[in-house]
């Protein structure tokens, strides 16, 4: 899909910017593929429709210390 | 009584009669470990200086007073990314092969106070595969092999875990699963491996993987071992937040029992595993009734494993920046935390929303049943020096253990039979949340109709 690829192609050059100085030629193309399959996970994702009332399955709780 | 191959029950039961003693249990099986350990690629450090002192202790607390419970005096060895005095805690990471952790972890706690005798830290795969590893070479240790095989990989995570207990180097050992790192090893070495569910067991004092995901969990040479050690270890924690209230007792009392199996369960899998899954149903159908079950379509693998991404790195997002994984022993390790660094914050979050429905449908599909089972992986141990998503079937989704670990469902593999090459092969129950005890009762019985885990590798048998 022509959007998967322009977001993984942002996303790669995105890594290759913060990390493509300690990685090789041959490292970077593994990135460039593992940010694919990133990205290919998240179009799964995104194409299930969610409610503005469905929450992330965690619960924050305010913490106290005991006591005080 | 040889205490090499005895159950953990066993040994209890030969301490209580008087027919084995906490410290000599300790020296035959530290004896082991030393000359063993190296065959397998199984072990990181023998413990024999605390192992003495506790098995020492249990001696004379038993002497005077009788044993605490089941699991005292008896040996075991944890993976090494749970913290335990003695010895470093070296994560299977060459960077972090001096790392010294002066502390127990709660589960080496409780099992200190259920009397058990640290005798070792056992091999695992670098950060517990969170780097992405594609082959058995992906620990400072070295490969670890199943003992039935030196030719063939342990499995993994829990790696030392899986093939010292099956070596009969120590009668049972913890491990962890974040994705499979419990069940693979059970399968590959061919003992009983129990995943539990997300919160029975406190992570405080192991590494953390994916905190939403990781488990500790009991491989033994019985399921009903997994259920003594997890009575042992589990509860709450307040150093750990996650950790469940509900208190578990091993009680496997029930006797007839309603499975399902996917009906994709045997896609893709090897003849052996096939076979040996067909033979086990009918034993299954003895004493219990086995229906198919259909999973709905939902993308289960892009949600654990977009959790498991996100929490990965930002678990290591120091070890990463501070460029660490250049030091580790696997090449794909390397270069493995830096595609994940994109996962975006929304894409998490939406995975964190959609594992509530991924919950909801585990419920739905297993409702009325004790367990779903399945071939614990659908192929046996890859060659140790190849890779193995290149060696087993690659393109089969793996629903199973998606959604147990997403969900965070408990699982036992047990064996259930060998390739003709002489690999073991796996089978897994897997239930709802905090059904241990119907999974591993299930298990247990067909433990009771069937001798796979009564055999041992004759490589070393003692």
């Amino acid at each position: 899909m022509e959007s998967n690829r322009v977001e993984a192609e942002a996303l790669f050059r995105l890594v290759e910017q913060l990390y493509g100085a300690r990685l090789t030629e041959a490292e970077l193309e593994e990135v460039r593929k593992g940010v694919e399959r990133i990205v290919e996970a998240s179009a799964e994702l995104r194409a299930v429709r969610l409610g503005n009332w469905d929450e992330p399955f965690s619960v924050f709780t305010p913490y106290r210390r005991r006591g005080k | 009584m040889n205490p090499v191959y005895a159950s953990v029950r066993d040994l209890s039961e030969a301490i209580r009669a008087g027919e084995a003693s906490p410290v000599e249990l300790a020296e035959v099986f530290t004896e082991r470990l030393r000359e063993h350990g190296h065959r397998l690629n199984s072990v990181v450090a023998i413990m024999e200086k605390r192992a003495l002192r506790e098995a020492k202790a249990a001696q004379r607390e038993i002497s005077l007073s009788g044993p605490r419970g089941p699991l005292h005096g008896v040996p075991y060895g944890v993976k090494d990314l749970i913290a335990a005095r003695g010895a470093p805690t070296t994560w299977g990471a060459a960077p972090l092969r001096d790392q010294v952790l002066k502390y127990d972890a709660t589960a080496v706690r409780r099992l200190r106070r259920a009397g058990a005798v640290l005798c070792a830290k056992l091999a695992m795969i670098e950060l517990a595969g969170g780097m992405g590893y594609k082959q058995p070479n992906a620990s400072f240790t070295g490969p670890c092999a199943t003992p039935w095989s030196l030719g063939h990989w342990s499995g993994g995570s829990s790696s030392g875990s899986g093939a010292s207990v099956a070596a009969g180097l120590v009668p049972f050992a913890l491990g962890s699963e974040t994705w499979g790192s419990i069940l693979s090893p059970a399968n590959n070495c061919g003992v009983s491996g129990l995943r539990p569910t997300y919160g029975r067991v406190s992570r405080h004092g192991a590494m953390a993987l994916s905190w939403t995901l990781d488990k500790l969990g009991p491989l033994c040479l019985t399921a009903d071992d997994c259920g003594l050690v997890l009575e042992a270890v589990s509860g709450y924690d307040p150093g750990d937040a996650s950790t469940s209230r509900r208190r578990y007792r091993y009680s496997p009392e029930k006797d007839d029992f309603r499975l399902g199996v996917p009906v994709d369960a045997l896609d893709e899998a090897q003849e052996a595993v096939a076979g040996n899954f067909k033979d086990s149903l009918r034993v299954l159908e003895k004493f219990a009734t086995v229906e198919e079950v259909r999973f709905p379509d939902f993308p289960y693998e892009a949600v654990t494993r977009t959790i498991l991404n996100a929490e990965a790195a930002s678990a290591f997002d120091e070890f990463t920046e501070q460029g660490l994984a250049r030091g580790l022993t696997a090449p794909e390790d390397r270069y493995g935390p830096y595609a994940r660094t994109a996962v975006l914050a929304r894409d998490y979050l939406k995975a964190l929303r959609l594992r509530e429905r991924m919950a909801r449908i585990a419920e739905d599909v297993m409702a009325g049943f004790d367990a779903l089972v399945a071939p614990s992986r659908k192929a046996v141990a890859s060659p140790i020096d190849q890779e193995f998503r290149k060696v087993s079937p690659g393109t089969a989704k793996d629903v199973m253990g998606a959604l147990g670990n997403g969900a965070g469902l408990p699982a036992v593999s047990v064996p259930n039979g060998f390739s003709g090459e002489g690999l073991p092969t796996g089978l897994q129950f897997m239930g709802r949340a905090y059904d241990e005890n119907r999974v591993l009762s299930a298990a247990v019985e067909y433990q009771r109709r069937t001798g796979w885990h009564r055999r041992h590798p004759p490589a070393f048998k003692p």
